[in-house]
């Protein structure tokens, strides 16, 4: 038994490891690619926004501050997305002629159709999760880093992306298996100032117990 | 044993027994504002799922001297909670300046210690699926989650209100960490018919619960447990105060101690 | 490929996937995953708006302040600027917004096939049917309104008796027992009660902290006059046969046996006259005479009060400053008048008719709508007298019956010949927003707009000290296929050929606003309320001691055992049935598992030989009913309490197959001198199961 391994052993040993490794690298190969690109975009469900809000056109163009429609309401709850009824202040009618504009005005303000429960939030958070913008504002975060004053726009790009530039809503793609959007901040990111000890002073209070965040 | 938490702020509520009727307004206010699914049946209180239960006292006498009291029991917010030493997962927990004691379902395992050590049954095992028949679930708020079968939950003071309060107050220019008496209150204290529940800052001498906590007919539930709640019970009679405790015959209660 | 070469190949694959970020973010996803299951529901987002009304579910229309997210009531809250509720909320108006969406809820206009069945029909096929029957019938048209202080009534009472018929009711209620009671006295308008400004109430029957009146503001009154951790400024005593909620909050419970409220009231007033209290009005000596007979001992023995207690109420009573006397009866209706005019004469006594926190005259409503009747022609018609004369053949039964949010197949005592009217009545209409058991029996179901959805309004609700008059407006369209059933009528009133006067439900209340002088912009934009003090101008009161001593001749079942009905407004009214999330307030003395709970206390349970957890039957010779024992010292001795508001074969699955309904354990009367029906003081029998 023993001699008849030993003498039929070494050739094919050898050639083994050739073919062995290549298979190995094969398999490393399609495994990378398939867990770096195909299986990632698989998860992803792309969705389009419902209306190509352009940005630019607004704020470059029409010299509207981001403020006019993401503004914190007097109750203190954040209105980030505007309503159909605030788009209509303007566009009763269509103003220009782009033909994304038109259909909004005639399937949303004519119909009363409501865009903001519609919109796709890039950011959106679990319901478990509390949020308060109004907590999050410049005059607090300004009292120690002191560049918000100035440009207050740069705080609100500590979390969400910049739409300033952008003509077109950039795609939202959605994971299929959570269904949250690839934005959604994880408890980590808001650890970032919630777990630093710097932020219990008086001025912010922002300290990391469970509610502070939860509901 | 963990030592007594504190803060600066102490979320409390001062409940007068003598004003208490037992109508469940605060029970109806509390499921609808913490989105506790309605259930068909409830007549098994051990699998009725509510944060806030009325219970009915008797002095204990035959008829006609039977006297009969409602108490209203929310989660006592123990200054020394009970539940929190023992959980093993951290999803609840004491440390926000408030001293209201935290629940998160997501992260409970739904092993239920917690239940087992609390003195007060103040925590409820989701042991069914929440169901809002036909469009009852439109009626859900957005202030709280709902929580699926298998997860442990308990009164949170309505702390969602506490957050508005303070959003409001910060866009008002105030301190959110001095708010005005009446500024928060719970769903159940707002829906009291009756006026029985007081809720306010137990240390901030501004409000009304602090004045009320110190009245000779003052008491806490099982306090000699040193559980430190923050809910404080009122009441003129001696029978219904001596219900808050186990107490021996020789003993007494509020302003009869003193004499 | 051999087998070594597939194995490093999927060791390469593995080493790759785990290089790679797939697993872990999936890990992350799953996490998600698992916080969110996507059979649990997700909780709105959007902004919340808050919109002051009333709640029309609510028998007082307590004002309520609405929580709306992005256009959806979610939540009824307190309103501390109604001036009327103040900032209380009753359990029934908490669960305002949770009963629009409720299964119960009514959603199509449904119509019964021939084979029995009841099945959806369109608006326009549904209106038509009503408005072919309701011509076909003419005069023979008769209409039952569960709603009395709305407007919508005038419209009903112009279609119905415009068109020659002279039959439309409201359902029974103590309001009526008061009007006869307080015109027998010689009082001109309607009874009313100075609730706010009184320092010491006396509540016979009147279950006033949970049920009865103006149950609202009863408790927001009785909140500020206790502060908390002070002295109360008002006391109160309450009489009867539990110790209810309102016993729960009041100074005294006097336990006094259901249907003896005026034997109780006379006792009071013997020992008021003893003690020197009898201020004088005409007939004030016969009054003397007949109180004479109530001695404590006699009166102890007839209502089951010690002599001692009703002694220190009486005494409580006479030394406060502003004291009231209020009788109603456990049910909210069938108490009978009599018992109403001996508390007018305890009030007549201490002097506290028309005097502030007293007793006062409210005036009548004056009709808007062209052909109605009057409210106090209305309010005096005798729905039961009626009923039971179908059911005895005497009078011919309607060809078309209008039900307008009432039940009154499962509110009514099973002897009101109700079931005999259904029966007889050629075809049968309902106007409801929930499918009652009274919805489930007739021909055309009409679903109707709630009080968030609808123009309606509420005219000072009996129990009221002072003229009051709120509007609920339409906060939200319609749900499901609902209609305000105001416009419904308007529209059905114009096609027949019936003048009413208005064009629209706004256009009614601003009728009635102009009659009253209320400003209806200024109500329906901020929510305000009307409100107008009584007038002092009325004729003087008279002890009318005949009316009380025929009164006194009703004829009382001497059983061994009486009935002990406890009402508790957070299980809903008959036309709600149980409110979803009134299933958890519902306790383990008042249902178990199916069953209702008998409470009664240990001496009664020794004498029928039962213990706690006993299954029973109650029973009154004709019917039957399953119950289960608990001992609960607040009943009185030989009474079994049950709680109201159960056994519903109806609406949903929160209320039916719970306990049984108390109505059918009781039966009617009529009492001497009035007519008016009587069914509190129901004898019962006690049997292990």
């Amino acid at each position: 038994m023993e001699e008849r391994n030993h003498t039929s052993a070494p050739e094919t040993a050898k050639k083994c490891c050739c073919c062995g490794w290549g298979a190995f690298l094969v398999g490393l190969v399609v495994a990378l690619i398939l867990g770096w690109a195909v299986l990632p975009a698989l998860m992803q469900k792309e969705l389009k926004q419902p209306v190509a809000f352009n940005h630019v056109l607004h704020v470059d163009e029409q010299g509207m501050d981001c403020r006019q429609c993401h503004f914190a309401g007097p109750d203190g709850q954040f209105s980030g997305v505007p309503t159909t009824a605030s788009c209509a202040e303007c566009h009763s009618e269509a103003i220009g002629n782009t033909p994304e504009e038109i259909r909004f005005v005639q399937d949303y303000v004519q119909t009363g159709r409501e865009i903001r429960s519609e919109w796709l939030v890039y950011l959106k958070q679990p319901d478990n999760v509390f949020f308060s913008h109004s907590v999050h504002s410049v005059e607090r975060c300004s009292t120690c880093h002191t560049e918000y004053a100035e440009n207050p726009g740069a705080l609100c790009k500590v979390c969400h992306i910049d739409m300033s530039k952008v003509t077109t809503p950039p795609v939202y793609s959605e994971n299929r298996l959570s269904g949250y959007p690839k934005g959604t901040m994880l408890m980590w990111d808001c650890e970032r100032c919630h777990a630093n000890p710097n932020h219990l002073s008086p001025a912010t209070n922002a300290n990391n117990a469970c509610f502070v965040c939860h509901k | 044993m963990s030592e007594v938490i504190d803060f600066k702020i102490r979320w409390g509520m001062v409940i007068d027994l003598d004003k208490c009727t037992g109508c469940g307004a605060c029970m109806v206010a509390c499921q609808a504002e913490n989105n506790l699914a309605p259930q068909v049946d409830a007549s098994n209180k051990l699998r009725a799922l509510n944060w806030l239960t009325v219970y009915r006292l008797s002095n204990g006498k035959s008829f006609p001297d039977h006297e009969v009291a409602y108490l209203p029991r929310p989660c006592m917010q123990c200054g020394k909670p009970s539940c929190v030493s023992v959980c093993p997962v951290v999803a609840t927990d004491k440390r926000e300046e408030g001293g209201i004691v935290s629940q998160i379902p997501p992260r409970c395992i739904g092993c239920r210690y917690c239940m087992a050590s609390c003195p007060y049954h103040a925590r409820y095992f989701n042991w069914y699926d929440p169901k809002w028949p036909g469009d009852l679930d439109r009626t859900l708020t957005p202030d709280v989650s709902t929580r699926p079968r298998g997860v442990v939950e308990k009164c949170s003071f309505c702390h969602h209100r506490w957050m508005h309060a303070k959003d409001a107050a910060i866009l008002k220019g105030e301190d959110p960490m001095d708010l005005p008496d009446g500024a928060y209150i719970t769903a159940c204290t707002e829906a009291c018919p009756n006026g029985a529940i007081t809720f306010g800052d137990l240390n901030n001498p501004k409000h009304k619960v602090y004045e009320l906590r110190q009245s000779p007919h003052a008491f806490r539930l099982l306090e000699r447990l040193g559980t430190e709640p923050q809910v404080y019970y009122l009441s003129k009679r001696e029978w219904v105060r001596r219900q808050g405790d186990n107490y021996l015959e020789h003993e007494a209660t509020g302003d009869n101690k003193k004499v | 490929m051999n087998r070594r070469g597939f194995l490093k190949f999927a060791a390469g694959g593995t080493v790759g996937l785990v290089a790679s970020p797939i697993i872990w973010n999936t890990l992350y996803d799953a996490v998600y995953w698992s916080q969110n299951w996507g059979w649990i529901p997700r909780v709105p987002r959007g902004d919340s708006t808050y919109m002051r009304t009333i709640s029309k579910l609510c028998p007082s229309g307590t004002g309520i302040r609405v929580r709306l997210v992005d256009g959806q009531p979610v939540r009824a809250l307190s309103d501390p600027d109604n001036p009327l509720s103040r900032g209380a909320l009753t359990a029934l108006a908490a669960a305002e917004t949770q009963l629009m969406v409720s299964p119960a809820r009514l959603k199509e206009p449904l119509r019964r096939t021939p084979d029995g069945a009841l099945v959806a029909i369109s608006w326009e096929e549904a209106e038509k049917l009503l408005r072919e029957k309701l011509a076909e019938a003419g005069g023979s048209t008769a209409c039952i309104s569960g709603d009395p202080t709305s407007t919508v009534n005038e419209l009903l009472s112009s279609l119905v008796e415009s068109r020659g018929s002279a039959d439309f009711y409201f359902m029974p209620d103590d309001e009526q027992a008061a009007l006869a009671a307080w015109s027998a006295m010689g009082g001109m308008g309607r009874l009313g009660y100075d609730v706010d400004n009184s320092d010491f109430i006396l509540a016979i029957g009147a279950n006033m902290l949970e049920s009865w009146g103006t149950v609202a503001r009863n408790r927001r009154n009785f909140s500020a006059g206790r502060p908390a951790g002070q002295e109360a400024r008002v006391k109160f005593a309450y009489a009867g046969p539990v110790q209810n909620n309102t016993a729960a909050g009041a100074d005294w419970w006097l336990p006094c046996r259901d249907g003896m409220e005026m034997e109780l009231a006379l006792g009071i007033a013997h020992l008021l006259i003893k003690a020197g209290h009898a201020v004088p009005s005409a007939g004030l000596d016969d009054f003397k005479a007949l109180a004479g007979e109530y001695t404590p001992e006699k009166v102890a023995a007839l209502t089951g009060v010690d002599a001692g207690r009703l002694a220190e109420v009486a005494k409580a009573l006479a030394g406060a400053e502003k004291p009231l006397v209020l009788v109603g009866s456990a049910l909210g209706a069938g108490g009978g008048a009599g018992a109403v005019m001996a508390g007018i004469a305890v009030n007549m006594l201490l002097g506290r008719v028309g005097a502030e926190g007293g007793l006062v005259n409210l005036p009548f409503p004056t009709p808007v709508v062209t052909g109605a009747s009057d409210y106090r022609t209305v309010v005096n018609r005798n729905l039961i007298a009626w009923s039971q004369s179908v059911a005895s053949g005497e009078t011919e039964a309607p060809r078309v019956l209008l039900i307008y949010d009432a039940n009154p197949l499962y509110s009514l005592p099973s002897d009101s010949g109700m079931e005999e009217v259904f029966t007889r009545s050629g075809f049968k209409v309902a106007m409801a927003s929930f499918l009652s058991e009274s919805c489930a029996r007739c021909d055309l179901v009409l679903p109707a707009a709630m009080g968030l959805e609808r123009f309606d309004d509420c005219y000072t609700p009996y129990g009221s000290g002072e003229v009051s008059w709120c509007i609920s407006h339409p906060l939200v369209k319609p749900f499901y296929n609902s209609r305000p059933m105001g416009e419904v009528l308007i529209s059905l009133a114009k096609e027949l050929g019936v003048e009413t006067g208005v064009k629209d439900m706004p256009g009614l209340l601003y009728k009635k606003a102009y009659s009253l002088g209320a400003n209806f912009r200024k109500m329906v934009e901020s929510g305000a309320v009307f409100q107008k003090k009584a007038s002092g101008a009325f004729s003087v009161p008279v002890y009318n001691t005949d009316a009380i001593r025929t009164a006194l001749t009703l004829k009382k079942e001497a059983a061994p055992l009486s009935l002990a009905p406890v009402v508790v407004l957070g299980m809903g009214t008959a036309q709600t049935g149980i409110p979803p999330f009134a299933t958890k307030i519902i306790t383990e003395y008042q249902l178990a598992g199916h069953s209702s709970v008998a409470q009664m206390n240990a001496a009664t349970a020794d004498k029928l030989g039962v213990r706690k957890g006993a299954r029973v039957t109650v029973g009154n010779g004709k019917v039957k009913v399953p119950a289960l024992v608990d001992i609960f010292e607040g009943v009185l001795p030989d009474a079994v309490a049950l709680s109201a508001g159960l056994g519903h074969t109806a609406f949903d699955e929160f209320s039916r197959n719970k306990g049984s309904n108390i109505m059918t354990l009781t039966s009617i009367t009529r009492e001497p001198g009035t007519g008016l029906p009587v069914w509190s003081s129901a004898g019962v029998s006690v049997d292990k199961a």
